[in-house]
């Protein structure tokens, strides 16, 4: 699969990189239909859930 | 996504129901659809668009098949409907698509502004669940923006192969793999990280740093102030040693022993005197506590002179209370008995009467006020005739104190002035060493008030820091996500040239075997290059570009080669859907295509003519078919009814 191959990609870098990499692209997919999507929040969601969960 | 099944309703000429099994079998993946032109290939083509996306319609008026609005009462709701099962990832899905319309007087339809899309997840024991985001789901499945290269119209095909083609090539490329997903996700991750990084700038001042070091300033400072406090008191006491051994020397010496005896005697008295006044001050200071009453004794005075004015005037208590006034109203009655008229002079008297009396409950508490206030003016009185004492006593006490002082003055001078050497010298010594003490006694006294002032300053900065190190707790975790969103960006944009090129190769690597395989001049057509610039170019024999010089059928097999290589490479589990796919092909073109085209596609989906598909390209088809249909359109009804060929 195409997202394997692109998440086998990011590998190198940190787990917390690889983990918001990979939820912003599955975010992003789910909202391609859209022209201008409104996904900063979602993203910020994300990126909170990941930070807090390292701490 | 494989699709299973499509049911119409009243969906353009589909009439009523009509359903279409398509086939799964991995060896026989084609599902082959048979229709004259006109007969309705593209309005199922349509539908299975239509159902998905809501896309590929110009007029949604004319998505409601003519014969069921013919039908239809004016008033009448008239809809139409599109069902798609399919599966993907192992996942069964059920979608459909409902538009729908009310039937007017003159025989058109007004249509309901909103079509409505539903998305069910079919579950292992058959149960239907509701999916909640099914835009997203059909994103995630198949994106409407790569729909266009799986489900494609076979005469438009030829797009990817013309010369000016590269922006569609790059295009396609973008959305099939990916590369769209990775930009917007870069993007986005960009602006959350800087947004991040402006709520950091403002929630950011360094101000725990230097509210530590301000701390650390005091409490180093206060530490100081106490070793010298310290320091002080050790120079005090052994000042006072020396000034006892001075004391006892004086004693000893014949000529000083009876003024040395004196000042001893001077001196326990003073300290009796100063501990008199010490307490003396500490009574005066409780008794001006309470002189609140003696400040007020004025306005008190005054408030009793006004009140007992009124009471010897007769005012307080008043002769005639409210209530004897509001009975005589209610009955209407003079105290003599008489009765008098509503709004009747008598009636008026008594109005005003009552309105320029007390009621009983002021009249009660003025007397209280009244009550209350004299024992404020004697106690006022006995605090200030306490007060006068008291400093009269202070007075005195201050005027013996000042005689002490003198006496010891007029012993030291005596001492100092005294003709033997030693005594002379002794007290000279003692009286520095009084000095000293007095000096280091006022450090001392300037040391606590700084200490005290350093107190204040370190507690105040305690919770300072506090406060600034919830902000600075704030600012850490900003930080962190600001970091954290900016590395994500980073790392997709280093990434993102890496996957495309990978892609890139991997396509034209692609293009190039399946374009070998479909040609017929493999030997002419060299190679297939599709350079950083996304342009797809064929090389010839010589070396050269020969894109220019492709046939309209090479072109629309250039085309699907390169397709089919991005359906390939992007691993979608996807079917191809193609609308007269043959239509331009020569004969050669078309048996290699369906010789080879099944083996390339998970499933495929034909819309032919029956002069499409015939003789050796049916010959070459036909053991991979697994459905087949045929269109009938019906000239009496301008409907279509699906006819089962093979299942």
């Amino acid at each position: 699969m195409l997202k394997d191959r692109l998440l086998e990609l990011f590998k190198k870098y940190e787990q917390d990189v690889q983990q918001v990499v990979a939820e912003v692209l599955t975010l992003e997919q789910e909202h391609i239909s859209m022209e201008r999507p409104r996904v900063k929040e979602q993203i910020k969601d994300i990126i909170d859930r990941v930070v807090k969960d390292e701490a | 996504m494989r699709l299973e099944r499509i049911t119409m309703e009243n969906f353009r000429q589909y009439y009523g129901r009509q359903r279409l099994t398509f086939s799964k079998d991995p060896q026989r993946n084609v599902t082959v659809i048979h229709g004259v032109n006109g007969a309705g290939k593209t309005s199922l083509f349509l539908a299975i668009n239509w159902c998905l996306y809501g896309e590929g319609v110009s007029n949604v008026g004319e998505l409601i098949s003519k014969e069921a609005i013919s039908r239809a009462q004016p008033g009448e709701t008239v809809q139409t409907l599109v069902e798609l099962a399919f599966t993907h990832n192992g996942e069964r899905y059920l979608v459909s698509r409902r538009l729908s319309g009310v039937k007017q007087p003159d025989g058109s339809i007004a249509i309901n502004s909103q079509d409505d899309f539903t998305m069910m997840r079919i579950q292992w024991d058959g149960q239907a669940q509701r999916v909640n985001n099914p835009i997203g789901t059909m994103n995630a499945i198949l994106p409407s923006n790569v729909r266009t290269y799986f489900l494609f119209d076979g005469e438009k095909i030829d797009n990817f192969a013309k010369p000016e083609a590269s922006d569609e090539v790059r295009y396609a490329i973008y959305n099939v793999l990916k590369l769209e997903v990775l930009t917007r996700a870069r993007r986005h991750l960009e602006d959350v990280a800087a947004e991040y990084r402006r709520e950091l700038k403002r929630v950011s001042t360094g101000e725990l740093r230097e509210l530590v070091e301000r701390e650390e300033k005091a409490r180093k400072e206060k530490e100081q102030a106490l070793a010298r406090k310290e320091e002080l008191e050790r120079e005090i006491e052994s000042a006072r040693r020396k000034i006892a051994d001075i004391d006892q020397r004086l004693r000893e010496i014949q000529d000083a022993r009876a003024l040395q005896q004196q000042r001893e005697r001077i001196e326990r008295d003073l300290k009796q005197r100063e501990s008199e006044l010490r307490e003396l001050v500490e009574e005066i200071r409780g008794i001006a506590t309470s002189s609140f009453v003696t400040i007020a004794h004025p306005a008190i005075e005054r408030a009793l002179a006004i009140l007992d004015e009124k009471r010897e005037r007769g005012e307080i208590p008043s002769n005639i209370r409210q209530q004897f006034i509001q009975d005589l109203i209610e009955r209407l009655q003079c105290i003599c008995g008489r009765p008098f008229e509503l709004n009747s002079p008598e009636h008026d008297r008594l109005l005003a009467l009552m309105n320029s009396s007390f009621p009983g409950s002021l009249e009660d508490e003025v007397l209280d006020t009244s009550a209350a206030l004299r024992p404020l003016v004697e106690r006022g009185q006995a605090l200030k005739e306490g007060l006068d004492k008291a400093m009269r006593r202070r007075t005195n006490l201050l005027d013996l104190i000042q005689a002490r002082e003198e006496e010891l003055d007029d012993v030291r001078r005596q001492l100092k002035g005294s003709p033997q050497e030693e005594i002379s010298r002794l007290e000279k010594q003692r009286q520095d060493f009084q000095a000293d003490i007095e000096s280091y006694r006022l450090e001392q006294g300037n040391l606590d008030t700084r200490i005290e002032a350093l107190n204040k300053q370190i507690a105040e900065l305690g919770k300072q820091i506090e406060k600034a190190k919830k902000a600075e707790s704030k600012e850490r975790l900003l930080t962190r996500k600001a970091s954290l969103a900016q590395r994500a960006a980073d790392a997709i944009d280093e990434m993102y040239q890496v996957f495309a090129d990978e892609m890139r190769q991997r396509i034209e690597a692609e293009t190039k075997k399946i374009f070998k395989q479909l040609i017929w001049k493999d030997s002419h057509f060299q190679d297939i290059r599709l350079g950083p610039d996304y342009n797809l170019e064929v090389i010839d024999r010589y070396g050269l570009p020969a894109r220019p010089e492709l046939s309209a059928g090479e072109r629309q097999v250039l085309s699907l080669s390169f397709i089919t290589a991005m359906a390939r490479v992007s691993g979608e589990e996807a079917p191809l859907v193609m609308d007269t796919p043959f239509g331009r092909l020569s004969s050669y073109h078309r048996n290699s295509i369906t010789e080879h085209l099944p083996e390339l596609a998970d499933q495929l989906v034909l819309f032919v003519t029956d002069e499409e598909l015939r003789g050796e390209a049916r010959r070459n088809l036909e053991p991979r078919i697994g459905a087949e249909y045929r269109l009938e359109f019906d000239r009496r009804t301008s409907c279509t009814e699906i006819i089962e060929v093979r299942s």
